[in-house]
């Protein structure tokens, strides 16, 4: 909110302080090109001093999945230079030297957890200062498509020895052991983001492939079109705020293998190619053992930990009679569902919705020991570990050891505003598993549903890749060992240039399979993109086993030392920063005063979108005042309130008049609910889809739907799967094909003499109709509301009019 | 960690050096206020033995979890707050029309969390408590 002063100039005070606020970086700006295997960025900070002295900026922010900086350039008035890339110790020393020869100094240097610090020092009073940085990120490679992350905010995240308080109103402070995180200064985090430096993007987008779509779950976008394969996208509003992640989505019109390549200066073919997951086969049907573990941290409070509740109960509803799973909660406390793994009958399901009802958000991330606690409950079995977590937590390369020790394949759902999106990627990645990350403002169940669907079950596994028919090929980093539905193969590599280069990929389970593609196409042109991309994730991997931890002993030093002098030798092979290696730029000017001491300011950001202030921060005892906490917390969120998952359970059981009795009613209702309700879910809760994870949570571990008798499970079940189909899940797509495979496996296998005698060719037709899966072209709402003997004779006498289909 | 110079003046180079502390997060501290600015300004700028002991101290405030504004505020040197016992704030739970619970507003918020949910346990409990002597007493 602006206000006069004295002397006649807006200026812009805090919502809840009251302060003037003086913002030394004015705007962040992001630039760049988004590629179908990462992105090249330029991010434009601009930096202003308001001071009577000089001033030292330090803007604290966390790196995408898989990035790393290459340089930046400083501009201002009379000068442009550019970094230069210098070992860590080295480059701190030369911008101290800056600092005291009253030079302007600027260093980009970054620390654990890929946060990294930019500070620019000596900004001279009423001057303005741009720094253009260069970042090569990864992106997540979808079968169609791809989602680009990059966070305008940086979230406060659990640390057992992190220091918090709440420093003004609204205004929370954070602190990290010097002895772990060395110099590293977090930033204040404001709980309205509002009067903070403003932020926007324009983006171009080039894809192999023709786009379908290119959308943002996380901010308004103006996309224009150009050409089939490209577009530009840019921020619809002049500008934003900085509280929470750029996500983009973009989706291609059709899902194929891509090998993009081209000659490089050193005369070789550099290359990044992308397998979908569909060339490896289809999911294999094989019993599996699972333990969910369920992040209850207090920064999980609201829609987050609901949606993730609703998501695991659906998922139990996948589980077959022969797969075994067990739940483990934990905040700063690990809480078992129970000391071994359970069948997935219905009295362990049972139990295990009770377990999840007593479940509220609460207390700390301790993640490193929920994976023990699961590892531990996993024993010798082979199985899989799904993890639906925020993933706000520091101290993450510590967590990635014990998760790499466990030897188990983790699999992490994300959830959140703010990105902690190249944490539980690496998690994934490094144990053999996969990774979504969601926003806030999308549904989290159904993804949920969908990643349960495909892991413990991959397409490929003991997979092997080569560069076959030129003398020296290579890939880099190694393929992953395994490939999950939805979610491609992708690598990076680079062969000799002149010669006919095939790539060979090879698995032995679940059946043996190769497949083959040249390394001659069309020259992509974009040969030192691919190079850098590929130094990206090759350092970001490596930075994730170099940890800092106090105590350590002798050889773990050894060990970490091997580490730092291999990641100096990536970062400078492929001219990017690292742990160990900084930018660094001096610019000389006349009139620099040495020996004057800068103010130090810190950047600060807004609370990341949907966390709660008070998660993090309490009152400080700097005001020293008595307080009552008891005031409700202004929450953005609020549960739509439902009453399907009950009604629609106690209705199959027992009501036989309607097949899904109060069906209807909950549609209405939660229709009802997203349109009246002044503080709207954002997670777009949609009821169709709501009805669907309803009807997963009640599959029986038969695989079919409850009911009275034969005839009205048979009937439920029909119906249950017809409704999965209009909503466009099949025994192959969507999130709900696990469900649909089993309910079908069912239809095929029950014996129901009463019905088979009554119309055996009509459930053969019926089910050889369903195998074909057409979308039928009734409604969702409409199937659910008839009785059991009206939808048997409305199925059967549309088989027979072939109206259906 | 101290390692003192001949004059006990250093510069800020010496004084990283010496205290452990980077020269940018000594900057910081004296923009927070915790640090005092050094003895004399511009090129010759130097810092005293009392920045060191400061250093010292301002490290071992933030081993028992305080934040840096915590710190300036234990560190403030104004004459008033020296003559008086230091304050500590505490929140103030009225769990029963004569029950009040005390809890320290300094408590991490993962801790004070949990705490707050005992203490709504607490006061059900002493609600539910009242109900049955009311309906006792009837």
């Amino acid at each position: 909110m602006p206000v006069e002063t004295e002397t006649g100039r807006f200026v812009a005070v805090g919502t809840e302080s009251g302060k003037p606020i003086q913002l030394a970086m004015q705007q962040l700006w992001l630039q760049g090109k988004i590629l179908p295997v990462g992105a090249r960025l330029m991010v434009r900070h601009v930096f202003r001093s308001a001071e009577a002295k000089p001033l030292e900026v330090v803007y604290g922010f966390a790196l995408p999945r898989d990035a790393a900086l290459r340089q930046f350039v400083i501009t201002g008035e009379g000068f442009r230079v550019r970094s230069r890339l210098k070992p860590t110790e080295e480059a701190v020393k030369e911008y101290e030297a800056g600092i005291q020869e009253g030079h302007l100094a600027t260093l980009a240097r970054q620390y654990g957890d890929g946060l990294v610090n930019l500070t620019v020092g000596n900004i001279r009073p009423g001057e303005t200062v741009v720094v253009l940085l260069e970042v090569l990120a990864g992106v997540q490679v979808l079968d169609n498509g791809l989602r680009f992350r990059f966070p305008f905010t940086l979230a406060p995240s659990y640390h057992i020895r992190a220091r918090t308080a709440e420093v003004e109103p609204g205004v929370g402070e954070m602190e990290l052991p010097e002895d772990e995180f060395g110099d590293l200064i977090l930033p204040g985090y404001q709980r309205d983001a509002v009067e903070l430096h403003e932020v926007g993007f324009s983006l171009s987008v080039r894809m192999a492939q023709a786009i379908a779509e290119v959308s943002s779950p996380s901010h308004s976008v103006r996309v224009k079109m150009d050409g089939e394969q490209r577009s530009r996208v840019m921020l619809a509003a002049d500008r934003d705020v900085p509280d929470r992640d750029l996500v983009l989505d973009v989706a291609t019109r059709e899902s194929r293998a891509v090998v993009l390549a081209a000659r490089a200066q050193d005369i070789r073919r550099r290359f990044a190619a992308v397998v979908p997951s569909h060339a490896f086969g289809e999911t294999p049907a094989a019993p599996r053992q699972v333990v969910f573990v369920l992040d209850r941290s207090g920064s999980m409070q609201g829609v987050p930990i609901e949606q993730a509740k609703r998501a695991l109960e659906a998922c139990l509803g996948a589980l077959a009679e022969d797969d075994r799973f067990s739940i483990i909660a934990f905040d700063d406390k690990v809480e078992r569902f129970d000391s071994e793994m359970c069948q997935g009958d219905q009295h362990q399901r049972a139990r295990a919705r009770d377990f999840l009802a007593a479940i509220t958000a609460r207390g700390g991330t301790e993640l490193a020991q929920a994976i023990t606690a699961a590892v531990k409950l996993l024993s010798q079995a082979a199985g899989d570990i799904l993890i639906l977590t925020d993933g706000q937590v520091f101290g993450t390369e510590r967590i990635l050891d014990e998760a790499r020790a466990g030897g188990v394949r983790l699999h992490c759902l994300g959830i959140g505003s703010a990105s902690q999106d190249r944490f539980l990627t690496l998690l994934a990645r490094e144990t053999g598993g996969v990774c979504r990350f969601l926003t806030p403002r999308e549904r989290v169940d159904l993804p949920a549903v969908d990643l349960f669907a495909s892991i413990g079950r991959p397409l490929a596994a003991s997979l092997r890749a080569r560069v076959e028919g030129t003398a020296c090929g290579q890939i880099a980093p190694p393929p992953a060992s395994a490939v999950f539905a939805g979610m491609p193969l992708v690598l990076f590599g680079d062969a000799a240039e002149g010669e006919q280069g095939r790539l060979v990929i090879e698995w032995e389970n679940p059946q043996p399979g190769k497949l083959e593609f040249s390394l001659d196409p069309a020259d992509c042109g974009m040969a030192e993109t691919l190079r850098l991309l590929q130094g990206s994730r090759l350092i970001t991997d490596l930075d994730a086993q170099y940890t800092v931890i106090p105590g350590e002993r002798a050889m773990e030093r050894r060990d970490q030392k091997r580490i730092a002098d291999r990641l100096q030798t990536l970062s400078e092979a492929y001219g990017l920063a690292s742990r160990c290696m900084s930018l660094v730029a001096v610019i000389e000017r006349a009139g620099d005063q040495p020996g004057e001491l800068p103010k130090t300011t810190v950047v600060p950001v807004g609370m990341p979108q949907n966390v709660s202030f008070a998660a993090y921060f309490s009152s400080s005892a700097v005001s020293g005042i008595m307080a009552m906490p008891w005031a409700p917390q202004r929450s953005v969120l609020l549960p739509v309130s439902r009453q399907g998952p009950e009604a629609i359970g106690s209705t199959l059981e027992h009501d036989g008049a309607s097949l899904f009795g109060r069906a209807s009613e909950v549609l209405r209702q939660t229709v009802q609910c997203d349109r009246t309700d002044s503080v709207r879910d954002p997670a777009g809760v949609t009821a169709p889809e709501d009805l669907l994870l309803d009807l997963a949570r009640k599959l029986e571990p038969d695989g079919g739907m409850p009911g009275r008798d034969d005839f009205a499970r048979f009937v439920h079940s029909l119906v249950a799967v017809l409704a999965f189909l209009i909503e466009g899940h099949t025994a192959t797509a969507g999130a709900f094909r696990t469900h649909v495979q089993r309910l079908m496996r069912f239809l095929e296998t029950s014996a129901f003499p009463a019905l088979a005698a009554k119309d055996a060719q009509a459930v053969n037709e019926v089910l050889a109709w369903i195998k074909k899966g057409p979308k039928p072209s009734w409604q969702t709402s409409e199937l659910l509301v008839w009785n059991e003997q009206e939808a048997w004779e409305r199925i059967r006498q549309t088989m027979g009019s072939g109206r259906a289909v | 960690m101290a390692k003192s110079a001949p004059n006990g003046k250093r510069t800020l180079t010496e004084l990283a050096e010496d205290s452990g502390v980077p020269a940018r997060t000594i900057r910081y501290y004296i923009a927070r206020g915790v640090m005092p600015p050094p003895l004399v300004g511009g090129r010759g700028a130097s810092y005293a033995e009392e920045h060191l002991e400061r250093l010292e101290r301002i490290q071992k405030l933030q081993a028992q979890g305080l934040t840096l504004a915590q710190i300036a505020w234990k560190l403030g040197e104004h004459p008033l707050e020296r003559q008086l016992v230091e304050p500590t704030a505490w929140w103030n739970y009225p769990v029963a029309e004569d029950v009040v619970v005390m809890v320290r507003s300094e408590m991490r918020p993962w801790r004070l969390k949990r705490v707050r949910s005992l203490i709504s346990q607490m006061a059900a409990q002493l609600r539910s408590a009242e109900k049955e002597e009311g309906g006792d007493a009837r």
